[in-house]
């Protein structure tokens, strides 16, 4: 779909990039995404994609909004309290940009949302659960894959290339056999710019992998607020890994 | 001698250290490093059993069996699920 003169002047910052241009925002407004989780991670992840241009978003959550969400869940009002997240996100969104197509789902991810189309699937949800049913979508059928997750001060941060990798994938660096841990938001807290700096990081990866720039399959990023560290490592393939092992 | 990185919260138990072992002797593993730090430190070693801790050597996850050699960096990290 060419770019019409709204577009020339909402995209102009980043067609003022070589690296971006006009192609690189043709194919931002060709491209499908899945973000799975509208909380503290997807609020930033939806807001930054809705800018950029990606046409067409589905939004996934069951939960609606409570107070509690408000100290870090940037999309939402305090008259929001009661309402579906993704409807509220969804107003939202399109009062930032009308022409961004989005559907959503007020339920947990099943099968049914998994199997329409999508360019890439990014993970905000809040358990390892949903992560792995994810991944081991996103590994089957090829399709790239960006999870993050936050607590407390810290977050991470990896993406999975599958489109031009088979491994690893998220169930070798993080098995799924194993307990769940007992930690989450809801019960340890969790400062709202980690989940911000976190979640732009999910963007800013999503949009590399959709324009081609993205070169670090399964490297895993670590961030400490508390400290102020990073930590960048990268991750193998497990070799009796459920989901990947039989792609090989 | 392995270097020990605790990184985030793990960081509220321990300083990161320098552990004077002889890797090849032990036959040392980040398992078996765990093993000798909860014996100094039981806080710590509650936190390095937990589920989904991570372990990385020269900054490559790995598993809990993998081999350690001297002068390595062994990093634990603390699982991170919420979002």
């Amino acid at each position: 779909m060419p770019l019409n003169d709204d577009d020339f002047m909402r995209y102009s910052r980043h067609l003022l990039m070589d690296d971006i241009g006009e192609s690189g925002q043709e194919k931002l407004i060709n491209s499908r995404i899945l973000i799975v989780g509208l909380g503290g991670l997807g609020c930033p992840v939806s807001t930054y994609l809705a800018g950029a241009g990606v046409g067409f978003l589905a939004l996934c959550d069951p939960d609606r909004v409570d107070k509690t969400n408000l100290q870090r869940q940037v999309l939402f009002r305090s008259e929001d309290c009661g309402e579906f997240k993704v409807s509220c996100a969804k107003d939202r969104l399109k009062a930032l940009n009308d022409s961004v197509n989005i559907e959503i789902y007020p339920r947990a991810v099943d099968t049914e949302i998994l199997n329409y189309h999508y360019d890439l699937i990014i993970d905000c949800t809040d358990n390892l659960p949903a992560r792995h049913v994810l991944n081991k979508q996103c590994s089957e059928n090829k399709i790239p894959f960006v999870s993050a997750a936050a607590v407390g001060w810290e977050g991470q941060l990896i993406g999975f290339d599958f489109n031009n990798y088979s491994s690893p994938c998220f169930n070798c660096v993080i098995n799924g056999q194993l307990q769940d841990p007992v930690m989450n938001c809801s019960n340890s807290g969790v400062v709202g710019p980690v989940l911000g700096v976190i979640g732009s990081l999910q963007a800013t990866i999503a949009i590399r992998m959709l324009l081609g720039y993205f070169q670090q399959h399964g490297e895993m990023q670590r961030y400490d607020g508390k400290r102020g560290q990073w930590l960048t490592m990268t991750s193998m393939r497990d070799k009796a890994c459920m989901v990947c092992s039989h792609e090989l | 001698m392995v270097k020990v990185l605790f990184f985030g919260r793990l960081g509220d138990f321990s300083e990161n250290i320098e552990l004077k072992v002889n890797c090849t002797e032990i036959e040392a593993t980040p398992k078996k490093i765990r093993s000798l730090l909860s014996e100094d430190n039981v806080n710590l070693g509650k936190q390095l059993a937990a589920a989904q801790v991570l372990v990385a050597v020269n900054k490559v996850i790995v598993g809990w069996d993998y081999p350690i050699n001297d002068g390595d960096e062994l990093a634990f990290l603390p699982p991170v699920t919420g979002g």
